[in-house]
């Protein structure tokens, strides 16, 4: 293998890595604040594409790409607060949540991408790209699309995590994350807190939708494959902080790449399966992991 | 509207379908401070976390203020409780409210937010309050108070001691800007010296003119601190004492176990 095939390589593995970033940190913003885990966000992935080819498409609304990009990242945290009222909000206070939220997710999952089948049909569509052309850097060529995605990711991620650390709302959430009662001693809203997480979590599985739908092929079932990674890349790297989900989903991304390459395309889940299985075995809260939230 | 800082009618609770506390009646002006005092496992703490809103209470009422904190009336029938209580019944209080009111609750051994600064863990606290005072006033007051919170501001809320802990919980408590300041157990299970340095903080917190509710094992602390002391065993009010009669441990024990104690 030449140094050439090597940067290659690497670079589709980061790119695979910044979707994964994106993806994982959505659903890690959902199980840190509320400890649930949501299966729905695959779906809400899709709906993000969708709800974007809708507003951006020449064959739909036609507005232009940046009104989709908008509107769907609006119109999913409106999505994101509606289903948290309705599948996690009536079960907070039981004590078997984490089962319960489990089949509630799922449940949204399979009505909303079946919501979408009925709305828009089965037919493959693509979003248009962000960037067109390619990229040079040093010797790897790869297209400005996934290299606009690639810095659109790092961005957003660390607005997130400046969001999480120093604005009062991110704040709140955190502290609401780590101790319910004395939050709402202190007089947080903490149903609003948990809606505005979960909003969050959907608005950025819309711009993972986004960015998806522009290197791939939209259906309505778009997001169960990188939700499935997203888990792996959660459990994976622990969420102990906010960037440790965020460096596994690389770490997850370049081995994918890389079994990809060497293993096949068939038999790169198997390889990334088989790595995490042993990480687990030796750290089971995961290559970062600090704590484990328990579930109470 | 009466005087009164705060008046608790009849009040009862507990954790379904446990009662905990029935028949607790009190009221305090806004220049008394009052003290519970009783054995452990009879329900002061699930009656402070009922007044400040964390359950909701059975019967009974909360006026704080002239405001009633809970939804009047009785909870719903027991049919309607057997189900899903978050859906099918109406919260009967909203502990956001409390606390917005004013009526802030420092709770029993408060674990606060473990991955968070101390200065993080306090600058969320202003939330409750509502306008009242100024954070960065509070914050001042909190680092006069206490020395070591500000020495230790950039450090998580987990690698504190025990004492550092509840220090912080108490300056959480106090840059809400209380009407009426909670304090559950304060100096529990706290060193002899750390004792003695945070009662000398209550007691410079009640001399800034904060009304306190506290819960304590050790009566000489709270004689120094209260006017009025109730006794609180098998779930209710059995006595309430004045400043001028409040009687040793000895005698208290006396009366809680019915006999001397030697």
């Amino acid at each position: 293998m030449n140094l050439e095939t090597l940067l290659f390589v690497t670079a589709g593995g980061l790119v695979l890595g910044a979707l994964y970033a994106l993806m994982a940190t959505g659903l890690a913003v959902v199980w840190t604040t509320l400890g649930i885990f949501n299966f729905a966000h695959g779906a809400f992935i899709a709906a993000g594409a969708y709800i974007a080819w809708q507003i951006s498409s020449a064959d739909a609304s036609g507005l232009g790409y940046l009104a989709g990009a908008l509107g769907s990242v609006v119109g999913m945290f409106v999505v994101g607060v509606i289903c948290y009222a309705l599948l996690v909000k009536p079960f907070e206070r039981q004590p078997n949540l984490v089962l319960l939220s489990v089949i509630t997710t799922l449940a949204g999952a399979t009505i909303l991408e079946s919501g979408i089948d009925i709305v828009w049909g089965a037919r493959s569509k693509q979003l248009s790209r962000i960037a067109e052309g390619d990229v040079s850097l040093f010797g790897v060529t790869i297209s400005a699309n996934e290299a606009a995605l690639l810095v659109f990711v790092i961005v957003i991620l660390i607005v997130l995590g400046v969001f999480l650390r120093r604005a009062p709302a991110g704040r709140a959430m955190r502290a609401v994350a780590q101790n319910r009662e004395s939050a709402q001693l202190m007089g947080l809203d903490v149903p609003k807190l948990y809606a505005i997480a979960f909003g969050l979590s959907a608005s950025l599985a819309a711009l993972a939708g986004i960015f998806l739908g522009s290197i791939r092929f939209m259906s309505p079932t778009m997001g169960t494959d990188p939700l499935m990674k997203a888990l792996i890349v959660v459990i994976f790297g622990g969420v102990a902080r906010f960037t440790s989900p965020i460096f596994a989903a690389f770490i997850v991304g370049l081995i994918e790449a890389f079994a990809t390459f060497y293993a096949g395309l068939y038999w790169a889940p198997a390889v990334l399966f088989a790595i995490m299985i042993a990480v687990l075995i030796v750290k089971p809260e995961g290559l970062f992991g600090k704590y484990e939230r328990t579930v109470q | 509207m009466s005087g009164a800082l705060l008046e608790v009618r009849d009040l009862a609770g507990g954790y379904e379908p446990v009662q905990i506390f029935q028949n607790v009646s009190l009221t305090m002006s806004s220049d008394t401070s009052i003290g519970l005092f009783g054995p452990n496992g009879h329900g002061k703490t699930t009656f402070l976390r009922t007044l400040s809103g964390i359950i909701d209470p059975w019967r009974g009422d909360i006026v704080f203020q002239g405001q009633q904190l809970n939804r009047p009336g009785e909870r719903g029938s027991r049919r309607f409780r057997n189900f899903n209580y978050d859906a099918v019944t109406r919260r009967r209080m909203n502990p956001k409210l409390v606390a917005r009111a004013g009526l802030i609750h420092v709770p029993q051994g408060n674990l606060l937010f473990p991955e968070m600064t101390v200065e993080e863990t306090l600058s969320v606290a202003p939330a409750a309050s509502a306008g009242r005072g100024r954070p960065k006033d509070m914050l001042e007051q909190v680092h006069t108070l206490f020395p070591r919170v500000y020495e230790r501001r950039h450090h998580k809320i987990r690698f504190l001691s025990g004492g550092e802990r509840q220090m912080v919980a108490i300056g959480v408590g106090l840059m809400a800007a209380p009407k009426l300041l909670i304090l559950d157990e304060p100096t529990l299970g706290l060193s002899p010296k750390l004792r003695h340095e945070l009662s000398a903080a209550i007691r410079t917190i009640k001399a800034t003119g904060v009304p306190l509710i506290v819960v304590d094992q050790d009566v000489e602390f709270l004689q120094t601190l209260i006017d009025t002391l109730y006794l609180f065993d098998h779930g209710s009010i059995s006595r309430k004492i004045e400043r001028a009669e409040m009687p040793s441990h000895q005698e208290i024990m006396a009366m809680l176990f019915g006999e001397t104690a030697r």
